[in-house]
């Protein structure tokens, strides 16, 4: 057998336990409206748990925020406008997640700016270390002084195969 | 036996101020005799300690309830086994575990390293005894366990009261996890403490070269695989008895834990490169700060009471404490870099941005900002109030949207550094080692959305988990192939010999993979169904493919509760396959209930169903039944997890170098002789890792 044909066999094997083991009854899933917008509410009774999830029997809160929701919903108003009757109700609390506007959106941006920030630092630190290896390499003693030579091409192939070499013996 | 545990508490806080100041002077004078008294005050503090705690744990075991602690926390018809948890069941003693703990730790790195490294361990010492004394001074005089019920007579004469009885234990706590999920959690943050006082050693002295990293690095991963254990346990716990059919909520308490974790977990990764190439000097240094600072952070927000957890401890003024800890601690560690950063410089180089240096950076950035999400996402409720007046929630779906881009990179990069070379990969070696994972990934993507799949970041796991799954895969397969070539053995022997030779390579190999099975449980959660009914026996429910029948409830009486149990027939296409007997609780002595949740559970789903008690409504028993996708591979990746990192943690089996001739002439440099041989199979390189 190949070493191809051996990866292709493993591959199939692991594809093959991974699909047997991916629940058959997805298709049973059934996204109910009521579930979705109890998710962007929290239980207010102090449990700190998301509204559908609140499972203190006799809460006070929970019971009634569930009727109220299935009332709405019942009416066929919107999302939006269901949501707000109880921001109204209750205070920007009952909201789940932070809203996305006015000072409360900070929350939403912060992971993003951190991101953004780290992944400037990371290009910078990036950008001075490759500098500092060219100046190595440019700075070592036998370095060559002008464009490549068919004699420095040859060294240079055999540098990189040490380096190679090197790498794998060292890698980790 | 209280006067017993107040005094050696006392006497260990005395001591450890002396094992300071004598390890000052000792750093000073270098005196061999202050070094050896200063460490024996170490050792000293530490016995102190176990004293203080077997103490607390005797008067747990004698039902004394004179003990306002244990009056508080237990009673006499608590079993045996949960008097052993209801010592840290309270903030007092799980103040004192966590001193505890730590004590372990101490006497273990002052024993292990006692006669060696003279110029670093006076440091370590001192920076120990300062962490440990800021916890007996917790211990004495803020959350002493140790306080008694007593009134004056008549003659004002003050004596011992003794109550007749306890409170008990609080319901969600008697759990057989519980006895065993704090003890792990806790030796995780606490193990955190070791690798920061070397790194403030190192620095404070100026400790040539990287050898408290090598000296540490042991230490870390035994921190982070208890912190991991731990962490895992802990949302086993919450799944088991909490009832609500989750694992995990983003509670303030749970981030707590997390957040050390990530960057304990990129300093893992970071610490290669100074190893290897001396590089990040400055880096993983302020990583094991932050990790220890944010385990004092975490332990503030625990306690504090500064954000609302379920699971936090009653709301004290101890968080003050911490804050005071923690402000000393960050100016501490300021202070040290400030003064010594000159001997962090290091000569940082990178030859290519395709290599495996730049792959550790993008992990260590992605795990940075993994943690600032949650940190910022805890916290942002404490600061919406501070700024406007008005406190707003962060839960799970905050937590979720943030963090679950951030995970699949992190995926993305599990899979990728294995497949970077230090210094440089050549596109072509990039081209070669993608080119089967990636298709594997692929393939399983396409499979996943042929069953149905729509979910994107659900796909887009799966296809990142078989993607890292084949990489991995592949790097022991491509080991093995050589050892199997040279010395004839199969190739699952080749593969045993493989890891062996270098556990900490292939140990991590197994985490990644046993992080691949958490990943693909948390997918499963997207498939989650509930339902909840009034039931009453003879009545049916159904959900997914099974069939729920209500056959009747009965009670049961037990020293320490009352209990209601609902017997469920399972069914699945009219086959009975399985009884379940969920159960709810009613614990006289504190006057609380709780749930005893019945869970089948197989690799493909978890069939979860919870008494939840009886209606208001109608006074039928509710049955709340929950049908989870794929939570056992959570559980089982965190035990490959474990086992990994016991793996990583194993000293290597040295091979003997094999000198053969070379298929390729080795580079010879001017002057020397040309050499015909080297160093022909890389499984045959013994690795030097530690």
């Amino acid at each position: 057998m190949t070493e191809r044909r051996r990866l292709a066999l493993i591959f199939s094997v692991v594809v093959g336990i991974a699909s047997a083991m991916l629940p058959l009854h997805v298709d049973a899933q059934k996204t109910e409206r009521a579930k979705v917008l109890g998710a962007r509410l929290m239980c207010m009774c102090g449990c700190g748990q998301i509204l559908t999830q609140c499972n203190h029997l006799n809460c006070p809160s929970s019971g009634p925020m569930l009727k109220e929701l299935d009332q709405h919903v019942a009416a066929g108003e919107a999302d939006d406008l269901i949501v707000q009757d109880f921001v109204q109700e209750y205070g920007e609390k009952v909201l789940s997640a932070p809203p996305s506007t006015g000072f409360n959106s900070i929350a939403w941006y912060i992971p993003g700016v951190a991101f953004a920030v780290g992944l400037g630092i990371v290009m910078v630190v990036i950008r001075l270390w490759r500098q500092r290896d060219i100046a190595r390499l440019a700075a070592a003693p036998g370095a060559p002084a002008s464009a490549a030579t068919p004699a420095s091409e040859a060294r240079n192939v055999q540098l990189e195969r040490a380096r190679q070499q090197a790498d794998r013996e060292t890698e980790d | 036996m209280d006067l017993f545990g107040s005094y050696a508490l006392l006497l260990a806080f005395a001591l450890a101020i002396y094992a300071i100041a004598g390890g000052i002077a000792a750093v000073i004078t270098r005196r061999p005799l202050l070094i050896k008294s200063a460490r024996n005050a170490g050792f000293a503090v530490c016995v102190l300690i176990w004293l203080g705690m077997a103490s607390l744990v005797y008067l747990f075991f004698t039902d004394n309830f004179t003990m306002a602690y244990v009056a508080e926390h237990s009673n006499r018809n608590l079993a045996t086994f949960y008097k052993i948890s209801a010592v840290w069941s309270g903030q007092e003693g799980s103040l004192l575990f966590w001193s505890f703990l730590l004590s372990i730790y101490v006497f273990s790195a002052l024993f292990a390293y006692r006669g060696k490294h003279p110029e670093l361990m006076p440091y370590v010492g001192v920076v120990l005894a300062a962490v440990q004394l800021f916890f007996l001074t917790l211990n004495n005089f803020v959350a002493s366990p140790f306080k008694v019920f007593a009134a004056t007579s008549g003659g004002g004469v003050m004596h011992l009261v003794s109550q007749a009885d306890g409170h008990g234990l609080n319901p969600l706590l008697q759990y057989p996890e519980m006895v065993i999920h704090p003890p792990v959690l806790y030796s995780g943050y606490t193990g955190f403490t070791i690798p920061f006082a070397f790194a403030m050693a190192a620095l404070l002295g100026r400790y040539p070269g990287e050898k408290w990293i090598h000296l540490t690095r042991r230490w870390t991963m035994i921190a982070w695989c208890f912190q991991s254990a731990g962490i895992l346990l802990g949302a086993h716990w919450a799944y088991a008895v909490l009832g609500w059919g989750g694992y995990w909520s983003w509670d303030p308490v749970e981030n707590a834990s997390l957040m050390p974790w990530l960057t304990g977990t990129a300093f893992l990764h970071s610490v290669m490169m100074q190893e290897k190439r001396g590089m990040m000097r400055v880096w993983n240094v302020w990583l094991v700060f932050t990790t220890f600072l944010l385990v004092i952070f975490g332990t503030f927000l625990t306690r504090s009471g500064v954000v609302s957890s379920v699971h936090a401890f009653a709301q004290s003024s101890i968080g003050r404490w911490f804050v005071g800890f923690l402000i000393l601690a960050i100016a501490v560690c300021l202070a040290a870099f400030l003064k010594n950063r000159d001997y962090l410089r290091s000569d940082n180089q990178l030859d290519s941005m395709l290599s495996r240096e730049s792959s550790f950076l993008f992990n260590n950035l992605i795990l940075l900002v993994a943690c600032v999400a949650v940190l910022s996402g805890t916290l942002f409720p404490v600061l919406s109030e501070a700024v406007r007046g008005t406190k707003i929630s962060v839960g799970a779906p905050f937590f979720n949207r943030v963090n679950i881009p951030i995970a699949m990179f992190l995926l993305f990069l599990t899979g990728v550094g294995p497949l970077l070379a230090w210094r440089k990969t050549s596109v072509e070696s990039l081209r070669r080692n993608f080119g089967w994972p990636l298709l594997a990934g692929i393939v399983g993507a396409v499979i996943a959305v042929a069953f149905g799949l729509r979910d994107f970041y659900v796909t887009l796991c799966l296809l990142l988990s078989a993607f890292v799954t084949f990489t991995i895969l592949s790097e022991f397969y491509r080991g093995a192939r050589v050892i199997s070539a040279r010395t004839g053995s199969n190739l699952l022997s080749s593969a045993r010999q493989l890891t062996m030779r270098n556990t900490r390579r292939y140990g991590g190999y197994v985490i990644h993979f046993g992080m691949v099975l958490i990943f693909i449980g948390i997918c499963g959660q997207a498939f989650n169904q509930d339902k909840q009914m009034d039931m009453s026996a003879g009545s049916v429910m159904t959900i997914g493919p099974y069939r729920l029948h209500l056959q009747n409830f009965d009670s049961d009486q037990q020293p320490n509760y009352s209990s209601e149990r609902a017997t469920i027939d399972v069914d699945q296409g009219g086959r009975s396959v399985m009884m379940l007997y969920p159960q709810r609780r009613f614990y006289p002595s504190n006057e609380e209930s709780g749930t005893m949740v019945a869970i089948s559970s197989t690799l493909r789903e978890d069939l979860y169903v919870v008494y939840a008690g009886r209606s208001p409504d109608s006074n039928l028993p509710v049955i709340h039944a929950y049908l989870n996708p794929l939570v056992k591979w959570i559980w089982l990746g965190g035990v490959i997890v474990v086992l990994g990192t016991i793996l990583a943690l194993l000293p290597n089996r040295h091979a003997v170098l094999v000198m053969s001739p070379a298929t390729e002439s080795a580079f010879v440099p001017a002057g020397a002789q040309p050499a015909r041989a080297s160093i022909s199979a890389r499984a045959q390189i013994p690795r030097d890792n530690d």
